[in-house]
């Protein structure tokens, strides 16, 4: 591995570009998502439309996504902020049908003794809802921060691509070395942001950590990776 | 009053949105960045296609000017030329190494220079139209070929692209999606070469391209003049003597707004050592074991010339 | 938005339909590419998932696996093989394109499969062990039938991964729907890149759909939707959109 030693400030100022560009998308995914299907779950005909319009955005190729962006939001054509909006996009289209999930999932008994022990509104969506809510979310958003990071190498076709880059370089020249490297530390970074997020999920919802899995769709804890064990 | 619940939720909150905060900041410039020698006189975006010589002219351009004072950032892989004509005019880029013949034929399409000299001449004007601007051409040049196998050149006695119209029908021409626009009308109308199939292949006659000429899967290719696998793998390239690829000589392609007087003499000082030669040679050098990078071989290079 | 009505223009015109590179043409290419792949991934992952679901065993680790494989970045892995393809002098053509396809749907269909077998009652296959089946019998009549719902919804994960992949690969492999968006985007003709993009969308909305189909049929009668295992959370809890997506990745990969 002499090449990564001798080429290692690259290496590594890609992988921190890399952090940049998918962590931004997937909060924003995340953020977005929440009053969406909070909103969706409440209101019968909006889930139905707000479902099938992302349905409609998540199939769209990332490449023609990436490339029309800036005909529709006046960007540069190399801005990152093209790249960050299309994977936002994408963040939200996959949280949203589990967060429509997870909301309605607390059940109507629950939240009828919520608001008969004088909880409502906000507080009852804070307090109740949210928490209740909470590992399912998380788990969504787990697979969201992988595929985001995944994602963004198929944007160094279009020149923003963090780790992507070793990629394209990589089979440019024939270095298979270059592209292993790429994909070891774009691996490396999901785990790691996977970790943040199983950590933010310690520190918010401690009573987790002993009580099963509260959730309603019991496949969701066998094929998100590790989630209930 | 505040719950502990809503402590933890505040303080799981407050860690992610530092957090993004902080990864937001951490990393403002491209790490694709050259040196950053003060910045004062001004600051430059230089892109270049994703192939390694285009790479490695962005790197000597641009650590020239950032010697000399310019705080220089890299935009990699940009893509065709469509699209970095694109960036250069709406400003996502300043400044991008191209090649003379091509950029004044896609300036202006009914361009009939071929030389050196004419194309040079030729240049200004027509990219002024399209808001761009042209320092001095290089010495050295690159150009599209048309190459095909050794064992396929004997086979059938082909030493120029003309040889090629007796047996176009059977033959596969492999070269980026964008060559088939660009060129296939003009082989038929200057060497009689029409009715070829074509398999589009974007890797800028990169590995892919190669391999499929030694596979057999295509019969002819278009690499690149200067590409270390020409000569490494004994591919013979066919004559262009009817000329119908101008004169390739690199040139540094700007933003018209992006030139000033002083880039432009940084420019042509450096442009003046870049030959074939030197061309070929920093090539091999990429496409060596060690893999050095573009920014590496370019360093090392200029070093020498003494411009750093 | 000019471009987006001169796309459709371009689609329902009935001569671009024909021919080896026409609308006809390409989606045949990009079917075969994706039905391949699917197959030689549902040869491995459909035993190996059922098998883990009805012992148990080797959960953790395929866990693990998935889930590390998950977070493979296509595009490298895809460039990855293409180059070792090159190397052992294949040329740019579908084996290795179809390897990275396979690697790409295994995880879901194999999620699908343990996650269906796991979701029967325990009590019903109790039940059957308690008549004398035996394991074989067990798996086959009674875990896979029950299963169904989930391994069709693995596979319909499966397939929106492909085919939205299959894009990528029209970079090296020539054909599919995938090469209008690469030439728009080659071109920058913008276009072609929404032709592209709009065949695309729309053959995996429709697969999509039909798989949402084909999960509602395969639900064995006397089994009402729903009711494999479920914690209870109450009775007026809302069904979920999609009670059988089991694995949410994503389909952009293109």
């Amino acid at each position: 591995m002499t090449w990564l030693w001798n080429n290692l400030d690259l290496v590594l100022g890609l992988t921190a570009e890399h952090a940049r560009l998918s962590a931004i998308p997937i909060l924003i995914g995340f953020a977005a998502s929440l009053p969406l299907g909070w909103l969706a779950s409440r209101v019968h005909w909006l889930r139905g439309i707000v479902l099938t319009v992302f349905n409609v955005i998540y199939t769209i190729p990332s490449l023609a996504l990436f490339v029309v962006l800036p005909l529709i939001l006046g960007t540069k054509i190399l801005d990152d902020l093209n790249v960050v909006v299309a994977l936002s996009l994408y963040a939200v289209a996959m949280m949203l049908r589990g967060t429509i999930d997870a909301f309605g999932s607390v059940s109507g008994d629950v939240l009828q003794s919520a608001t008969a022990q004088g909880f409502s509104g906000p507080s009852r969506f804070w307090t109740v809802q949210f928490p209740l809510a909470g590992p399912v979310l998380l788990a969504n958003l787990r697979v969201v921060s992988v595929s985001t990071v995944s994602l963004l190498s198929v944007a160094a076709l279009v020149g923003s691509g963090g780790l992507g880059y070793l990629f394209t370089n990589g089979y440019s020249r024939s270095f298979l070395d270059e592209i292993v490297i790429g994909i070891v530390f774009t691996v490396l970074l999901a785990l790691v942001f996977d970790a943040i997020l199983v950590l933010a999920g310690r520190l918010l919802m401690p009573w987790n950590r002993r009580a099963a899995v509260p959730t309603r769709i019991p496949f969701l804890k066998a094929v998100i990776p590790g989630s209930a064990r | 009053m505040f719950s502990r619940t809503m402590t933890r939720t505040a303080i799981g909150a407050l860690s992610l949105g530092i957090g993004a905060v902080l990864l937001a900041g951490c990393t403002s410039g491209d790490p694709l960045d050259g040196g950053d020698a003060g910045g004062d006189a001004g600051t430059l975006t230089i892109g270049n296609q994703a192939f390694p010589e285009s790479e490695l002219l962005a790197q000597i351009y641009g650590q020239v000017l950032a010697a000399n004072g310019y705080d220089v950032t890299y935009e990699a892989g940009i893509g065709s030329r469509e699209t970095f004509i694109a960036a250069l005019q709406d400003g996502s880029i300043d400044l991008i190494p191209d090649y003379a013949g091509n950029a004044l034929i896609f300036a202006d399409p009914e361009a009939e220079q071929t030389s050196a000299e004419d194309v040079e001449a030729a240049l200004p004007a027509a990219l002024e139209e399209l808001g761009l601007a042209v320092t001095a051409a290089a010495p050295g040049e690159d150009s599209d070929a048309l190459v095909v196998t050794s064992e396929f050149a004997a086979s059938n006695d082909l030493s120029t692209i003309g040889d090629l119209a007796p047996i176009s029908g059977s033959v596969t021409l492999g070269a980026n999606t964008e060559f088939e626009p660009r060129w296939r009308d003009k082989l038929g109308e200057v060497y009689g070469f029409t009715g070829f199939a074509f398999k589009a292949i974007d890797d800028y006659g990169g590995p892919g391209t190669l391999a499929d000429l030694l596979a057999g899967n295509i019969q002819v290719a278009d690499i690149y003049t200067t590409t270390p696998s020409i000569a490494a793998n004994d591919l013979v390239v066919l004559e262009d003597d009817l000329d119908l690829f101008a004169a390739q000589n690199v040139i540094p392609l700007l933003n018209a707004d992006a030139l000033t007087d002083e880039i432009a003499a940084l420019l042509d000082e450096v442009s003046a050592l870049i030959t074939t030669d030197v061309l070929l040679d920093l090539n091999g050098q990429m496409a060596g074991d060690d893999k050095p990078s573009a920014a590496d071989v370019a360093e090392a290079w200029l070093t020498e010339q003494g411009l750093l | 938005m000019n471009f987006l009505i001169d796309a459709f223009g371009f689609i329902v015109d009935p001569a671009n339909w024909s021919g080896e590179t026409g609308i006809g043409g390409r989606l045949l290419q990009h079917l075969v590419i994706t039905g391949l792949s699917l197959l030689f991934a549902a040869l491995i992952a459909l035993p190996l998932g059922l098998l883990i679901g009805h012992t148990g065993r080797g959960r953790g680790a395929v866990i693990g696996l998935t889930g590390a494989a998950r977070a493979l970045p296509t595009f490298g892995v895809l460039t990855l093989f293409v180059l070792i393809g090159i190397q052992f002098g294949f040329g740019l053509s579908l084996p290795p394109v179809i390897v990275v396809l396979v690697v790409l749907a295994i995880p879901p269909l194999l999620a699908g499969a343990y996650s269906g077998v796991e979701a029967v009652d325990r009590q019903t296959v109790d039940a059957a062990r308690a008549q004398g089946m035996t394991e074989w019998q067990i798996l086959t009549q009674v875990e896979l039938p029950l299963a169904l719902p989930l391994i069709v919804g693995g596979l319909r994960s499966a397939t929106l991964q492909v085919v939205a992949t299959a894009t990528i690969a029209a970079y090296v492999a020539q054909g599919g729907l995938g090469r209008y968006l690469i030439e728009g985007v080659q071109s920058r003709d913008y276009v072609r890149a929404v032709i592209g993009a709009i065949l695309l969308a729309a053959l995996a909305l429709l697969l999509d759909g039909l798989f949402a189909a084909l999960q509602r049929l395969v639900v064995p009668r006397g089994v009402s939707r729903g009711s494999t295992r479920t914690t209870k959370t109450g009775s007026t809890a809302q069904r979920p959109s999609r009670p059988f997506d089991a694995t949410r990745t994503p389909v952009t990969e293109g």
